[in-house]
């Protein structure tokens, strides 16, 4: 009989094991394999110092390749596309420079554009890169783009080789940041099928060779027009946190994206390097009060609907402390969707007054209790706050955010929703959401009112006059002067978004994008990083040096 | 030693053992229920401390007790187990005494069925009645529970089959019971060790794959104080050297379902014939 208890006891241990261990057994051969693969290609050092190996995050490898129509550079995590060229670039102060063209500028009415082009781009394949080229790609991207979107294009057309002109359905003053991300592609080799695993551009990198789920080798590209990358040879790879941060310690990479989990860890021979972004995380605040819409959704809430809460949260949350306990310090307070980018209105920033804070809720009505919540007129002060579940930071930060509530007197819950249901839930209760493009046009998503609702859309909100900021500013004819009205949207001294305006989103931090860097290799300038923590890093990569 | 061996006879122990082990588990349910407030609490000035006192199991990244945490969440898994336990063995028994009883239409029809659930691994199973059901405490339970049935009901099919050609059952029959009346009267007290071994061997069953749906984060939501989460989670620290995020809770998961694979050995011997006098 003893040997049958052992018998069950070790079955169940078994069972248990293996039950887990076949979970974890699909990444974990994943990882290894990477890892593995990491011993091929050698850190750039050993290699006559032209060649880089950068460890990146698994969802970082474009699904559908590196077609731009497909989202290659574009949509929710722009960056460079490397491999083709586009028509203007971000300059890393965020205004706008020149890659293929050489001029462009607006009718007055803001509904053509004109971009002249240079005549020296070639295609990797030798074909001259022509306006043809890029009124196809524009053409292409409008028909098929599902991440960007390109309904203010009604058509692109070559007027000769080296001029474009596109003719817009509405004016749009922010083309240019638009133009920045569209990689050009050659109309006379161009398939859908095939072009993302075999891009032909005539950008400053070859895609050499791609593995699918392990890496990407970049090689420069001989002919570029421009000045010759420094790097010869770019080789991504992609793995998970832990994965990454193992290779950085066994010398595989020479730069590997990390996060503030890991920051209190020291890699010899590697320094962490933070890079200053503008990927934000902040809640909504529904603005108005609570019904039901035709299809049986909640939208709004009662709390955040008065306009005193929604400034006693804004300042009532200490964006430092945050840093501290969540980032581990590596982060920055942020107060709008666009901090330091050209748009950004600095009337958006508060100071941390819990005192006042608590003043604007007695004013508003919402006495303290006596169990420490407030009340008003028998309600609590409640908040159920969402995040997207499995996401570490964004929970430290909801739960962190819960707390500083709770001292002012407002009970918060935790609330874990996946993104199919996220964007609902948040039309009545506050999200943790993540922002930060390169283009005002973000602005625009998320305080005007959508056409033919009384609503923005992500959260119920809706502003006459700051919506007829943007609308000017889209109307523009040029695009300086739109920074202006961007601005004034934002706050115009008696109305906006900032916290003696409406207020209907709460800013909490941007977060610094962290890599381990191997001692002697130089990133060069990094322009702020946007949402995504993934190419942006290698926008300048042929610029990089090892020194 | 051989006074004590009087003293105590296999039954008793085995009694004694069954007592046990049902005090300890309720004792795990009960507490974690009570502690769940606390066990959720983060504090941003203990954060990652390794296991020692007051903090047994050590804290987490956003500075949870981890001794908290499991308890809470083996109370969950225990609370699960339960329901998916009682939702299964109920189907099982409806099901496969319905097959056995009504014709060979209904058997057919219940047979296909089981087959079928069988047929797709238990896991994809849950995770896609999960999904289906919104993720979260619905969903781990439908998914857990609409799986695990088959098993049993095939046992009870197969029993009632037997039992169905046993003589006392034909004469029941010839003497004009009804079929009902012979399901309650005859054939369910004769069903019910092996129904309810059957029923407490589903929990270790219910209460793994409850953890690695939601490891896989097809469960239960990260806020949640679930095994599962806490092990997923666990993944990423293992590299910096947290071994403690995941050991004790792992841990306490094993001895949870060894607890539970025990105790139905146990009801199994002292209700089957051929062991009870053992």
């Amino acid at each position: 009989m003893k040997g049958r208890k052992l018998t069950s006891c070790a079955a169940a241990f078994c069972l248990a094991i293996s039950l887990l261990a076949g979970c974890t057994g699909g990444s974990g051969t994943e990882e290894s394999v990477s890892v593995s693969e990491t011993e091929t290609g050698t850190g750039g050092q050993e290699q006559g110092q032209t060649s880089v190996v950068i460890a990146m995050g698994p969802t970082s490898e474009p699904e559908a390749g590196f077609d731009p129509a497909y989202g290659w550079g574009a949509g929710e995590h722009v960056h460079e596309p490397l491999i083709q060229s586009t028509l203007t670039v971000t300059n890393a102060d965020l205004t706008v420079g020149y890659d293929l063209a050489t001029g462009y500028s607006a009718s007055e009415d803001g509904m053509t554009w004109t971009v002249t082009i240079r005549n020296d781009a070639y295609f990797t394949d030798g074909e001259l890169l022509t306006a043809g080229d890029v009124a196809f790609t524009y053409n292409t991207v409008k028909e098929t783009s599902s991440v960007n979107d390109f309904t203010m294009l009604d058509y692109a057309e070559a007027v000769d080789d080296t001029t474009v002109v596109f003719h817009m359905t509405r004016p749009y003053s922010i083309w240019p940041y638009t133009m920045a991300v569209v990689g050009i592609v050659p109309e006379h080799a161009y398939d859908s099928a095939s072009y993302g695993s075999n891009p032909i551009g005539s950008g400053r990198y070859i895609l050499k060779q791609w593995d699918r789920g392990q890496q990407v080798i970049l090689e420069a590209n001989p002919d570029y027009y421009g000045e010759a990358p420094k790097m010869q040879q770019v080789t991504i790879l992609f793995m998970e946190e832990d994965a990454a941060f193992l290779a950085a310690r066994a010398g595989e990479v020479d730069l590997a994206y990390t996060s503030a989990t890991y920051s209190d860890q020291t890699v010899d021979g590697y320094s962490l390097a933070a890079c200053a972004s503008v990927d934000n995380r902040g809640f909504n605040l529904p603005a108005v009060s609570e019904r039901k819409d035709e299809d049986g959704n909640t939208i709004g809430n009662n709390f955040t609907s008065d306009v005193l809460v929604r400034r006693a949260i804004n300042i009532g949350v200490d964006r430092q402390e945050m840093i501290d306990n969540v980032l581990n310090g590596y982060g920055s307070p942020a107060y709008s969707v666009c901090d330091q980018l050209p748009w950004y209105n600095e009337a958006s920033e508060v100071e941390y007054d819990p005192e006042e804070a608590a003043a604007l809720l007695d004013e508003a009505g919402w006495h303290m209790g006596d169990d420490g919540v407030r009340e008003k007129d028998g309600v609590k002060a409640e908040l159920n706050l969402l995040y997207s579940t499995g996401d570490t930071v964004r929970q430290a930060l909801a739960a962190d955010f819960a707390g500083q509530m709770e001292e002012l007197g407002i009970s918060c819950t935790l609330e874990g929703v996946g993104w199919d249901t996220a964007y609902d839930r948040a039309l009545s209760d506050p999200l943790l959401w993540g922002w930060g493009a390169h283009t005002p046009m973000e602005l625009y998503n998320i305080y005007h009112t959508l056409e033919g609702t009384n609503s923005a859309g992500y959260s119920p909100y809706s502003n006459e006059t700051v919506d007829a900021y943007m609308d000017q500013a889209l109307a523009s004819s040029d695009l300086e002067e739109s920074y202006e009205l961007w601005k004034l949207a934002q706050w115009d001294g008696t109305t906006g978004v900032t916290q003696d305006g409406d207020i209907p989103w709460v800013w909490l931090v941007n977060i610094d994008h962290l890599y381990w860097v191997r001692d002697g290799l130089n990133v060069a300038e990094q322009k702020i990083h946007p949402h995504g923590h993934g190419w942006s890093v290698v926008n300048n990569v042929d610029q990089w040096t090892w020194s | 030693m051989k006074r004590r061996e009087k003293l105590y006879n296999r039954r008793q122990t085995t009694l004694f053992f069954l007592a046990a082990a049902i005090f300890v588990l309720a004792a795990v349910t009960v507490s974690g229920i009570l502690v769940e407030e606390r066990a959720a609490a983060t504090d941003f000035s203990r954060t990652n401390l390794a296991p020692g006192i007051p903090y047994l199991f050590g804290t987490d990244w956003m500075g949870r007790d981890m001794f908290l945490r499991t308890l809470s969440g083996l109370s969950l898994s225990i609370r699960i187990g339960v329901l998916t336990a009682a939702v299964s063995a109920v189907t099982a028994l409806c099901l496969g005494t319905a097959a056995a009883v009504f014709g060979s239409r209904v058997d057919a029809a219940v047979s296909w069925v089981i087959d079928l659930v069988m047929g797709i691994p238990h896991i994809l199973l849950v995770m896609l009645i999960s999904i289906a059901c919104g993720r979260g405490f619905v969903g781990v339970v439908a998914g857990v529970s609409l799986s695990h049935w088959p098993s049993l009901a095939r046992v009870v099919r197969t029993e009632v089959l037997q039992i169905k050609s046993a003589p006392y059952v034909l004469a029941a029959e010839k003497l004009g019971v009804s079929r009902l009346q012979i399901v309650r009267r005859h054939m369910i007290p004769h069903l019910f060790p092996q129904f309810l071994t059957g029923t407490i061997l589903l929990f270790p069953h219910a209460i793994l794959h409850e953890a690695s749906v939601t490891f896989l984060g097809f469960g239960l939501s990260s806020e949640q104080p679930a095994i599962g989460v806490i092990l997923s989670e666990s993944m990423q620290y293992l590299t910096t050297g947290r071994w403690w995020l995941a050991l004790f809770p792992g841990l306490a998961l094993v001895f949870v379902v060894v607890l539970f694979a025990m105790l139905g050995e146990r009801v199994r011997k002292l209700l089957d014939p051929a062991s009870v006098h053992e």
